[in-house]
């Protein structure tokens, strides 16, 4: 009996210790025992994580998408990054070792940065052994923004705002020359000289594009650096299958640094649930193995995540919502049969949806007759009073987004609750008492062209806009849509100002409303980030004004300003910030945010095994 | 005398009928006498009765009103209930049929027209360089794959809302053309061609007054055949979001249901299937009856 038992004691051990490995697919599991060889006690704890896309490029270069931000915060070091929990999102000190020292007139920052920082092991390296981080990378890494020899998609970060860097790139980009504005003052010590203040500049050192690479490894890989990362932070990159999934082990050189969730923003009434107390005290990453499965169908994630033995993690497909919710009233909790079996928290979104009218076309904003331009004004007017936010929440976001007036959403702290929602309430008979006040009949309107890709849920945007324009007078045949095969081509069109009436969504890259009210000043009109091509002095005015203010209760005032002129310009049908839900198995300690904190709330992900469980 | 005049007359008025039977009188006499063609001839011809009253405004006009509630069900008020955005599946369904006969014919009578006349020339002067440079484009045409071929053409033709009649009247008109051509290398060959040729009829009128008519029974097949082959290929282009740029069909219709039957709303994929597999089936049956009934080779 005996023999029978240690056998059966043996292979239970062994199927426990190869069947998580076994679940990461393609022989993955050896590369990992290898990988963490002499640092696992027991089976790995593997979190499987999703995304709804693919990053491009793992270059932070090239750190353009949430996709591409999630794996350059986990693979990289940036100076700083967001708390875990705190909402409204704060910054708080990554790498950096203290907030930075600002000097008086707001043009010179310190940033000090942690000693003994590594950087993983790597072939790039003398004797493949990776050396410690220093403030000289970090000049470094900014610098190659700035390299005409590389195609940086976030230079505009700091393009005309750090003395000598734009300079620098244009005399041919010589990593020995000396930039008067970007200097590593000692081993640990960054300086930089502004040439005028920028409030935001801190912010900017919590994205990807700010990650810290070794030249080394950029020398040594050249275009392969794209897909072979070599950073500092969590996590390194084992295995990266483009567009398919990434697959990262713990940095074992990795910083102890133990969670202090109350430093982190715990809140007992907003966290209960969730069991992160679980996580205080110990030191990130929790998880031996990440994976980040990259899928694109809803559909195929939601199948994928509901398996049980796939991704623990999904955000719930609009099609979902009333499958998996008890109700829709706030707090939103999850049906009994769903929650049994997943966690679940939902966020309003960093960023909001809009439908701007193009400013440079003649036939509804801008016009060399003072009169048309009005009658025009009037037009926009009372499309904007015929859109029915309601209806378009009801029916594309489940019922849960949330309505706010002008361009400042709800998740930044500018945000104002008590401004009128004129804007934002359907009023058919002021709509058709505009129409009537700017001479408009079904003769003379101009045709409206309202641009999308060409997916099925833009069209069926625009027909439902197609139907709220029909109500206030407008014929059929004076409500097109110009379709785009791809997103690609529609942002160039819009980027060319081609397109009348343009939807889009814009995702905050730092919870500040500059972020946002930055779409409507007029010097950034097409091909820059002002869609609309608004352009109106006072705004204008204002905007430089706060763009070079420190939070504060005036700058605020300031916001809000802006905000009630471009309301009152009719610029722009918005807005809506969509309410993302957000899933993952109960297993798993985490609470997961896809916004402002992306991909730093990956390294607070723990995984409780079978006996945890 | 006058018996046995009256007995011929009486046998001559019994065969003059047959003397002026033509390859079309009997065709028309035997698909009337094929009972399932008989049947899809009804179907088509309700569809096509349908399309119809859409183009004359007669129903079908509310398929773009959207103020009905969201994914209702079937109604006295919304028969086959609504979509997303309130609109109603019915008068949706019964709009794409309009669409569905636009493409149809539209490629049908322009690919048979480009085909037959290319595959007459082709077949007139074969071996020769008009031949060789017919045969060469239809090479190339066919060996582009359809689906990437309309997405150029759609990127090619930016924004022209017919981007997909071209790229279907292009590529069809390939199989007629072969088929008119073989017909016509065995047709020149007659002895009616020859003797054209001998009083001296211009080359271009023996083609187009002489040859080409006699291939019509191949035409007509044809144009069947590509109608309903343009209406799958309009519902699957739609579907990928090249087809339809203004309006609804049955494709866009499917493509919308993706996202619904995944929420349990199943009214816009099962209507849409059900209007396009009905016509679809119907047409093919009608195709084939009408290939009996105008193959010269059973016509008796």
């Amino acid at each position: 009996m005996i023999p029978i038992t240690v056998f059966q004691a043996l292979r239970k051990a062994l199927v426990l210790a190869v069947l998580p490995l076994s679940l990461l697919g393609c022989g993955a599991g050896v590369d990992v025992e290898k990988a963490l060889e002499g640092h696992l006690n027991g089976p790995p704890k593997i979190y499987r994580h999703s995304l709804a896309g693919a990053p491009a490029s793992l270059d932070p270069l090239n750190s353009a998408t949430m996709y591409a931000n999630t794996i350059m915060t986990n693979v990289y070091d940036t100076l700083y990054r967001y708390k875990y929990l705190a909402r409204p999102y704060e910054i708080t000190p990554n790498l950096a070792t203290g907030m930075p020292e600002v000097s008086e007139d707001g043009l010179t920052y310190v940033f000090r940065i942690k000693p003994g920082v590594y950087f993983i092991d790597d072939p790039a390296f003398p004797d493949g052994k990776g050396r410690e981080l220093t403030a000289a990378d970090f000049v470094y890494s900014i610098q190659r923004h700035f390299d005409p020899n590389n195609r940086s998609q976030g230079s505009w970060l700091w393009a005309g705002r750090i003395i000598g860097l734009d300079d620098w790139g244009k005399q041919g980009a010589d990593y020995n020359a000396e930039v008067e504005g970007l200097k590593a003052l000692d081993r640990y010590t960054i300086q930089i000289k502004l040439k005028k203040p920028y409030p935001q500049l801190i912010h900017t050192f919590a994205q990807g594009f700010s990650a810290i690479v070794p030249r080394e490894a950029v020398a040594r890989y050249g275009r392969e650096f794209a897909v072979h990362p070599v950073g500092s932070g969590p996590f390194r990159m084992l295995r990266y299958e483009p567009g398919t999934y990434a697959l990262m082990v713990r940095n074992v050189k990795f910083r102890q640094e133990p969670i202090d969730l109350q430093a982190e923003g715990f809140d007992p009434k907003l966290h209960d649930g969730f069991g992160l107390e679980a996580i205080q005290g110990k030191a990130p990453p929790l998880v031996d193995v990440l994976k980040i499965d990259f899928i694109k169908q809803s559909a195929a994630q939601w199948a994928s995540f509901t398996k049980g033995n796939e991704i623990q993690f999904t955000g719930v497909p609009v099609e979902q919502v009333e499958e998996v919710l008890a109700s829709k009233q706030r707090p939103l909790k999850l049906k009994p049969e769903y929650a049994e079996k997943y966690r679940m928290s939902h966020a309003i979104e960093a960023g909001f949806v809009h439908t701007d009218f193009n400013m440079r076309d003649p036939a509804i904003g801008y016009n060399d007759d003072p009169e048309r331009e009005k009658r025009n004004k009037q037009l926009r007017c009372a499309i904007r009073a015929a859109f029915d936010w309601e209806d378009r929440n009801q029916r594309f976001y489940s019922g849960i987004g949330v309505i706010f007036p002008g361009i400042i959403p709800p998740v930044v702290p500018e945000f104002d609750p008590n401004l009128s929602r004129e804007s934002v309430t359907r009023d058919l008979d002021k709509a058709r008492a505009l129409m009537r006040a700017g001479g408009w009949t079904a003769e003379n309107l101009p045709t409206l062209v309202y641009g999308g890709v060409a997916s099925v849920t833009t069209r069926q945007m625009f027909e439902q806009f197609r139907g709220w324009m029909k109500a206030i007078g407008f014929p059929e045949e004076k409500v097109v849509f110009d379709s785009y095969a791809t997103f690609g081509d529609f942002n160039k069109a819009v980027k060319q100002a081609k397109i009348m009436i343009v939807g889009m969504g814009w995702g905050l890259d730092y919870p500040d409303a500059q972020n946002t009210l930055q779409l409507f000043y007029g010097p950034y009109g097409s091909p820059g980030s002002n869609n609309s091509n608004y352009n109106n002095p006072e705004y204008n005015r204002l905007y430089e004004q706060a763009a070079v203010m420190q939070p504060s209760p005036e700058r605020t005032r300031i916001y809000r300003k802006m905000n009630e002129i471009m309301i009152d310009d009719c610029v722009s049908n918005t807005g809506l910030s969509r309410d993302r839900i957000m899933m993952w198995h109960k297993n798993v300690i985490s609470y997961a945010d896809r916004q402002i904190v992306g991909g730093f709330h990956l390294r607070f992900v723990d995984v409780l095994q079978k006996e945890e469980n | 005398m006058s018996q046995a005049n009256t007995g011929c007359a009486v046998e001559v008025a019994a065969e003059e009928p047959r003397a002026r039977e033509s390859l079309w009188s009997k065709a028309l006499y035997k698909f009337m006498h094929d009972r399932m063609g008989m049947w899809s001839l009804a179907v088509v011809a309700l569809y096509g009765i349908i399309a119809l009253g859409v183009w004359a405004g007669l129903w079908g006009q509310g398929w773009s009103a959207n103020d009905g509630p969201m994914w209702a069900p079937p109604s006295s008020e919304y028969w086959l209930g609504t979509n997303i955005i309130g609109q109603d599946i019915f008068q949706r369904a019964i709009f794409s049929t309009k669409t569905a006969f636009e493409v149809g014919l539209v490629v049908a009578v322009l690919s048979t027209i480009l085909g037959g006349l290319l595959g007459a020339l082709s077949g007139f002067f074969s071996n020769r360089w008009a031949d060789e440079l017919i045969l060469w484009l239809m090479g190339v045409l066919d060996s582009i794959p359809f689906y990437l071929f309309v997405a150029a053409i759609a990127f090619a033709l930016s924004g022209f809302p017919y981007a997909m009649h071209v790229a279907m009247v292009l590529t069809f008109w390939t199989a007629t053309a072969r088929l008119v051509r073989g017909e016509v290398i065995k047709l020149k060959n007659f002895e009616f061609v020859e003797a054209a040729r001998a009083i001296g009829v211009p080359q271009f009128t023996i083609i187009f007054r002489h040859i080409l008519p006699n291939t019509f029974h191949i035409l007509l097949v044809q144009a069947t055949i590509v109608f309903v082959g343009a209406i799958k290929s309009e519902v699957i282009l739609s579907f990928l979001g090249l087809g339809v740029k203004n309006g609804v069909s049955w494709g866009l219709m499917i493509a919308e249901s993706t996202q619904e039957v995944q929420a349990g709303h199943f009214s816009n994929f099962i209507t849409a299937s059900a209007f396009l597999f009905v016509l679809v089936m119907a047409f093919n049956m009608f195709s084939d009856a009408l290939q009996d009934a105008l193959d010269p080779k059973k016509v008796q």
